[in-house]
C-alpha cells in the first residue's frame, strides 16, 4: 500500500520554455479584458434601474440557485441536464486550474495527498467527463434533433466544438503524461488512465512523449483562443447571465413594469437603446440563445410572428454593432416590427421561461409604450379600447351593461353607504360589462351574503384599473385612471379589497401601490378559500364534475398563486381534479391579456384554441377558470373546438356556489 | 388653409340603457347619468381639417358652444394637433336649439380671423337634429354642402366637397370661405392623440367668451331664438307580451291561434 500522502504530480511535465505560456497569457487576457470592457461600457448607456442590486443575500441565494444549482435550467430535462453537466465540469476544471496555479505559481503546495487524490484526481476526472459527454448531447441536439426553438449559428457550433477539443486533448494528455511517466498514482484519474492505457497499445512511449509536447502546446492555444475569443461571443453568458441573474427581479413578475415620470421623461417609451435601463441591456448580453422564451410563447406557438427570442436577440446586434442615439429600434428589424410587438397577450411565460432571468415582457411593454404614446400608431381595435377608456373609463366600447347592472335585486350598499364593510367587492370592467360574467360575480355575491360577510361595491364608480391601457403601452392613461380610482378608495376609506379578477388584483396588489395605494388586496377564490377554513361557508353538495383549473397567467406567473384556487376547487367536488399538462406557473395564456381581448385574432392563429384543445385531450368535464378575460376566450376556444364533447366553462364562484347552494345559479 | 371647426361636447351615446336619466326638468338628458363626449361627427370633421392643414398647412382654429365641462373637448382638440380654441360658455344650463348655437358660433366668428373653410359635424349623437352647419352657413351667408366625406383644393380659391348619398357621392366646387357639416367615412376616422400632444394641450390657452361678450343677451337664451321647444322627453318603456295557448290537440291550438291572430288582424 502506498502512503498517499506523497501523492501528487509534476506540473508543468515534458514542457520546456513554460514562459512562452505566461507570455502568451498577457494578449490573451488583455483580448478578453478589452471584450468584457466594451460590454460593460455598452451597458454603462442605460438609464438608472432602481433597486436591481439591492438585498445583496437574497440575490446570492438567488444566485446560488439558479447558476450554481441550475434550479430554472433543469425545468427542461435534457437541455438542462447537459447544460449543467458542461456546467459543473467546467466549474470543476477551472477549480482544478486554480489549484495547480496556487501550488505551481505561488509555490503553495496544496495539490497533494488525498486532496490530489479525491478531488484533483478522481472527482475531476469525473466531472471532466460529464462536461464532455454533455457537450456531445448538445452536438447531437444541435446537429441532429435539431429542435427549432435553437438559433443555428457558425459561432454556437464553433463553441461547441472547440469546448469538446479541449476537454478531449485534457484528457489525453493526462493519459498520455500517466503512461509516459509510469505515474503511479495514475489509476486515480481513471478518463485518462483508460485514454493512456489505450494510446500505448498502439503507440510507443517515446512517441507518446512527442504527442504530449505537441498536444499540450495546441491545449494551450485553444484554451488562451478560446478564452480571448469568448467575451465576443455568446460564451460571456458565464459571466453576464450570472450578473443578469443577480440583478433579477425579486418582485412578482407582476410588478415588473416601470413606472414614467411625465413631467421629465424625455421620452414615452422606448426607441432607442439608451432608452433601456443598464439591466435591460444586461439582459440582452445574458442570453444564450436557448430559445425557450419563443418556445413558451404562447402568440408564437399559434403561429403568429412575435418571438421575444428574436427580440433580445436582434436588440442585442444592435447592441454590439454600436447603433448611435439616432438609431430607432422599432421596426429596424422583422422581429421589431410594430405589429408584432401587438401580438404579446402579456402572459410572461417568456419571462418564466428563462433560466437566466431575461425580462422581456417589460421590454416588449416599453415599445409599446412608445408606439403608443410617442406614435400613436397601434392596432385600431386596441385604439377603440383605448379610446372607450378615456371616454368611459372601460374598455368594453359598445356594451350594453351599466356596472350596476350585475347587482340588481342583490341589495348590496354602496361604499358610501355603509361604515362596517369587511371588504369592498371590486367587479371590474370584465364581470361587470360582460352579460356571461355578470353571473360570476352575482354568484361571488351570494356566497359572500351567505357567509355573512358585511361588504360594499363601488358600482358605477368603478373605473377600470389601468390594466389594459398599461399593457397596451398607455401609461399615461393607467396612471390618471390609477390615481382617480386610489382617490376613490382613500375617500371611501376602503383597506380590503376582494376581487374575482386576476388583472385588477395583480394592479392592485403589484402597481397601485407604487402609486401612493395603501390598502390590501385578495383574490376572490383566496377570500372564499378562507371563508370555507373559518367555517363561514360550507359545502352541502359537492359535485361530480371532473374539474381541470386553468391557471389565469395574472395569478400564476405574475403573482405566484396557484394552490389557493385548487384547495377550494377541490372541495366543490366529490371527483379527484384533473390537471392540465401545463399548469401553474407553466399555465398556458387563454389568449385575452395584454390587451388582445379587445383584438380579432386571425382565425387559424387563435391561443384561446390551442389552449382548448390542450384542454378537450384530457379528461376534464368542467373547466374552472378564474379571470373574466379566460372565461371568455375559454368559452369561445372551447365551443368553437369541443365537437360532440360534453365540457362546460365555469368560473370559480360559479362552482362554489353550486356546492354551497346545491343548485346551479342564474 | 384657415380651417373653423365646430365641435360639441354631448352626452355619451353608448350610454347604457339602465344608467340613462332625464332631468327634473323633464325635458332634456341628466348629464349626471354618463360621461362627456365629443361628437363623433364633430371628431371626423377635425380629422378632416388635420388631414387638410398636414397636406397644405395652414391653422385650425376649433370652436364650440357648452357648459365649462365642453372645455375638455377642446382640449382632446388641441391634443389632436388643433392649434387654437375658444369656448361660448353657456351656464344657463339649457340646451339651445340648432339655431340658437348657430347664432352664438357665428358671433364668435365674426369676432375671429377670416377662415376659408368652417367645418361642423353632420349632425349630434344627442338630438340628431343635423340643422346646426346648415343655419350657421346661414348667419354667415356663406355657401352650405352637407353631408360631405372628403374635401380638396381647387386652384387657390375654390374647394372641391364629396357629399355622400344614398347612392353614391356628389361634387360640389364651391369658393372660398364655405361651411360644410361632415360624415364619417373609412378616412376620417379621428386619429388617436400622442400622448404628449395630450400633456401639451392641458398646457395651452382656451378663449373662454361669455354670452354677452358675443352681444347675446343671457336672459333670452336660448328661449327667444329657439323656434322649435322639446315638450317632453320621456325614456319608452319595453314591454313584451307572452301568452302561451293552452289546448288539448295540435288543431285546437292553431284554431285558437288563428281566432287571436284574425282578432289582432281586425284591431290593427
Amino acid at each position: 500500500m502506498m502512503d498517499h500522502s506523497e501523492a501528487t504530480r509534476e506540473v508543468l511535465w515534458n514542457i520546456s520554455n513554460g514562459w512562452i505560456m505566461y507570455a502568451l497569457l498577457v494578449p490573451t487576457a488583455a483580448i478578453g479584458i478589452y471584450g468584457i470592457w466594451k460590454r460593460f461600457q455598452s451597458w454603462k448607456q442605460g438609464l438608472p434601474a432602481e433597486g436591481r442590486l439591492d438585498n445583496p443575500g437574497k440575490r446570492l441565494r438567488f444566485l446560488w440557485q439558479h447558476a450554481l444549482l441550475q434550479r430554472r435550467n433543469m425545468r427542461q430535462r435534457f437541455a438542462g441536464i447537459f447544460h449543467a453537466m458542461i456546467f459543473w465540469g467546467f466549474i470543476t476544471l477551472t477549480i482544478a486550474t486554480t489549484v495547480v496555479m496556487i501550488d505551481h505559481d505561488f509555490g503553495i503546495p496544496i495539490m497533494k495527498g488525498a486532496f490530489y487524490l479525491y478531488f484533483q484526481s478522481l472527482f475531476v476526472d469525473v466531472l471532466g467527463l460529464l462536461a464532455l459527454v454533455g457537450v456531445a448531447l448538445a452536438g447531437y441536439r444541435r446537429w441532429k434533433t435539431k429542435p427549432t426553438k435553437l438559433v443555428y449559428t457558425d459561432e454556437a457550433s464553433m463553441i461547441l466544438i472547440l469546448v469538446g477539443i479541449i476537454l478531449a486533448t485534457g484528457f489525453m494528455l493526462e493519459g498520455w503524461r500517466i503512461v509516459a511517466t509510469n505515474d503511479p498514482w495514475g489509476a486515480w484519474s481513471p478518463v485518462g488512465y483508460a485514454t493512456g492505457i489505450v494510446s500505448a497499445q498502439f503507440f510507443s512511449v517515446e512517441t507518446l512523449i512527442q504527442f504530449h509536447l505537441w498536444c499540450w502546446w495546441f491545449h494551450l492555444v485553444l484554451v488562451f483562443g478560446f478564452l480571448a475569443w469568448a467575451p465576443y461571443t455568446k460564451m460571456l453568458h458565464p459571466l453576464t447571465s450570472a450578473l443578469n441573474i443577480y440583478a433579477a427581479n425579486l418582485e412578482p413578475v407582476g410588478a415588473s413594469l416601470k413606472t414614467i415620470d411625465f413631467e421629465k421623461a424625455e421620452t414615452f417609451g422606448v426607441n432607442a437603446l439608451k432608452q433601456f435601463t443598464w439591466k435591460d441591456l444586461l439582459d440582452l448580453d445574458a442570453c444564450t440563445e436557448c430559445g425557450r422564451c419563443t418556445d413558451a410563447c404562447p402568440a408564437n406557438t399559434v403561429g403568429k410572428a412575435l418571438s421575444p427570442r428574436d427580440i433580445i436577440l436582434d436588440l442585442r446586434g444592435w447592441l454590439h454593432e454600436g447603433a448611435d442615439d439616432e438609431f430607432k429600434l422599432i421596426g429596424s428589424t422583422d422581429s421589431l416590427e410594430s405589429d408584432r410587438l401587438f401580438e404579446c397577450t402579456s402572459c410572461a411565460a417568456c419571462v418564466d421561461a428563462c433560466p437566466v432571468s431575461i425580462e422581456q415582457l417589460p421590454k416588449i411593454v416599453d415599445m409599446r409604450r412608445f408606439q403608443v404614446m410617442e406614435e400613436a400608431e397601434f392596432p385600431e381595435t386596441m385604439q377603440q379600447a383605448v379610446n372607450s377608456l378615456e371616454e368611459r373609463q372601460h374598455p368594453y366600447s359598445g356594451s350594453q351593461f351599466s356596472r350596476a347592472d350585475w347587482m340588481q335585486e342583490l341589495d348590496i350598499p354602496h361604499a358610501s353607504e355603509t361604515d362596517d364593510a369587511e371588504v369592498l367587492v371590486w367587479a371590474g370592467c370584465g364581470a361587470s360589462l360582460v352579460e356571461r360574467n355578470q353571473k360570476s360575480i352575482r354568484s361571488l355575491a351570494r356566497l359572500l351574503k351567505k357567509a355573512g360577510v358585511k361588504f360594499s361595491v363601488l358600482g358605477r364608480d368603478e373605473k377600470c384599473t389601468g390594466d389594459v391601457a398599461r399593457r397596451i403601452g398607455n401609461e399615461f392613461l393607467f396612471e390618471s385612471l390609477a390615481k382617480e380610482n386610489i382617490d376613490n378608495f382613500k375617500k371611501h376609506k376602503v383597506k380590503k379589497v376582494v376581487t374575482a379578477c386576476p388583472h385588477c388584483f395583480n394592479t392592485f396588489r403589484n402597481e397601485y401601490p407604487q402609486l401612493g395605494a395603501d390598502f390590501e388586496t385578495v383574490h376572490h377564490s383566496a377570500y372564499l378559500g378562507s371563508l370555507i377554513n373559518e367555517g363561514r361557508l360550507k359545502i352541502t353538495v359537492a359535485s361530480e364534475r371532473r374539474i381541470a383549473f386553468h391557471d389565469p397567467c395574472y395569478l400564476s406567473r405574475h403573482n405566484n398563486l396557484t394552490e389557493e384556487p385548487r384547495d377550494l376547487l377541490n372541495s366543490t367536488s366529490q371527483v379527484a381534479m384533473t390537471e392540465l399538462p401545463r399548469n401553474r406557473q407553466n399555465s398556458f395564456c387563454c389568449g385575452g391579456g395584454g390587451g388582445m381581448s379587445f383584438v380579432d385574432e386571425p382565425s387559424d392563429k387563435r391561443v384561446n384554441h390551442e389552449r382548448a384543445r390542450e384542454i378537450l385531450n384530457t379528461d376534464a368535464d368542467t373547466v374552472a377558470v378564474g379571470c373574466p378575460f379566460c372565461t371568455t376566450m375559454m368559452e369561445d376556444g372551447i365551443n368553437a373546438t369541443k365537437g360532440d364533447r360534453k365540457i362546460e366553462v365555469r368560473e370559480i364562484s360559479e362552482l362554489l356556489d353550486e356546492a354551497c347552494n346545491g343548485e346551479s345559479n342564474t | 388653409m384657415n380651417i373653423l371647426v365646430c365641435l360639441k361636447q354631448i352626452l355619451d351615446p353608448e350610454v347604457p340603457v339602465r344608467d340613462f336619466a332625464i332631468d327634473a326638468s323633464g325635458l332634456q338628458a341628466d348629464p349626471a347619468c354618463a360621461n362627456q363626449v365629443t361628437n363623433i361627427f364633430c371628431e371626423n370633421a377635425l380629422e378632416t381639417a388635420l388631414q387638410l392643414k398636414d397636406l397644405h398647412g395652414g391653422k385650425i382654429t376649433l370652436l364650440t358652444l357648452g357648459p365649462e365641462s365642453a372645455e375638455d373637448a377642446l382640449r382632446k382638440g388641441l391634443a389632436m394637433k388643433a392649434d387654437e380654441a375658444y369656448l361660448i360658455l353657456n351656464d344657463t344650463e339649457q340646451l339651445p336649439d340648432s339655431a340658437a348655437t348657430a347664432k352664438a358660433l357665428a358671433a364668435a366668428i365674426d369676432k375671429l380671423d377670416a377662415f376659408d373653410l368652417i367645418l361642423a359635424g353632420r349632425e349630434s349623437g344627442d338630438w340628431g337634429a343635423g340643422q346646426t352647419g346648415g343655419l350657421l352657413a346661414e348667419e354667415l351667408s356663406l355657401p352650405f354642402t352637407a353631408f360631405v366625406d372628403q374635401i380638396s383644393l381647387e386652384g387657390e380659391e375654390r374647394l372641391v366637397l364629396r357629399q355622400q348619398t344614398d347612392s353614391g357621392w356628389k361634387s360640389f366646387s364651391s369658393p372660398k370661405p364655405t361651411v360644410a357639416s361632415i360624415t364619417n367615412s373609412d378616412h376620417n376616422l379621428p386619429r388617436i392623440p400622442k400622448t404628449r400632444d395630450i400633456i401639451m394641450a392641458n398646457r395651452k390657452p382656451v378663449t373662454t367668451w361669455s354670452l354677452e361678450e358675443l352681444g347675446i343677451s343671457q336672459d333670452s337664451f336660448p328661449t327667444q331664438e329657439t323656434k322649435a321647444r322639446v315638450r317632453q322627453l320621456s325614456i319608452p318603456e319595453a314591454k313584451s307580451d307572452c301568452e302561451f295557448i293552452e289546448g288539448d290537440s295540435v288543431e285546437e291550438k292553431i284554431e285558437k291561434l288563428a281566432d287571436k291572430i284574425a282578432a289582432i288582424a281586425r284591431a290593427v
